[in-house]
């Protein structure tokens, strides 16, 4: 984490800026694809997903007045009682985009849905390897996502890949554990 | 991760590629930086005493899968040819 700030690329730089603002306001992480792409996953994914905890709207007006003041911009609405309302209170994301270059790269912004995203949030780590300096969830959770829920080629791929570039460090039975829950709570089994 | 959201993203980049010019540039731009961060991890990877074998492996992982890509395309070739 201790590049340079002009050695950042367009992505770095986005992301970075990004969490930096949800930071002051509130606990997040960034999943799925982006994580396993900053585990040296050669694949490239459309957008950032980003989970945040769930907000008042009070709380909520606050952090997105603070990232449009920051330069960013919601493609929803640039109302955020209607983002709030019509969106992320109906557990529907949102999409934030820099004002200036409002295409590509794009964060998809939801709230914490159930017990199993306020888990995830809880267990959020920084990854030294991928200096970044933002949050992401933790590699047992996107194996376990990727494995019971999403099921895709790519997601199935994807976690093959976090098994073996984090082989040795990886906790089985957090996983397995994470893939009770997924059962329980998404799949309903 | 997938709702009406995604589908308004793909609309909206449709568009921009659609009316202006520098779009190339610009998912170069973002698909390039996706590459830089992914090889940012490798070089990391690599100092660790495993990071070697752990990039070996990967490798490995990735011509077995070109290799049964490969096999699944001939089978439906063959089987193709079989039911003309």
């Amino acid at each position: 984490m201790n590049r340079r700030v002009d050695d950042r690329n367009v992505l770095d730089k986005f992301i970075e800026d990004f969490a930096k603002v949800l930071d002051r306001h509130c606990k997040y992480i960034v999943v799925s694809g982006f994580v396993a792409i900053a585990h040296g996953r050669t694949r490239a994914t459309e957008d950032i997903d980003v989970i945040v905890e769930r907000l008042s709207k009070e709380d909520f007006e606050k952090l997105f007045n603070d990232l449009i003041k920051s330069g960013f911009e919601c493609m929803q609405s640039s109302d955020p009682i209607k983002v709030y309302s019509d969106y992320l209170n109906q557990d529907t994301s949102v999409r934030f985009t820099n004002r200036e270059n409002f295409l590509p790269p794009e964060a998809e912004l939801k709230f914490a849905k159930d017990e199993l995203d306020n888990l995830q949030l809880n267990n959020r780590r920084k990854l030294p390897f991928t200096r970044l300096d933002i949050w992401f969830s933790s590699v047992e959770s996107n194996i376990a996502f990727k494995e019971e829920f999403l099921k895709s080629d790519k997601d199935i791929e994807d976690a093959r890949h976090l098994r073996l570039v984090c082989k040795g460090e990886i906790d089985e039975k957090e996983i397995n554990r994470i893939k009770s829950l997924i059962k329980k709570l998404r799949l309903n089994k | 991760m997938r709702d009406k959201s995604h589908m308004d993203q793909i609309e909206r980049w449709a568009e921009y590629v659609k009316t202006h010019d520098d779009w190339k540039l610009k998912l170069k731009d973002f698909i390039n930086a996706q590459f830089e961060i992914a090889n940012r991890f490798y070089k990391e990877l690599e100092k660790t005493p495993e990071g070697r074998e752990k990039i070996r492996l990967l490798r490995e992982n990735k011509v077995k899968r070109a290799v049964s890509q490969t096999d699944k395309k001939s089978m439906a070739s063959v089987l193709k040819k079989k039911s003309k």
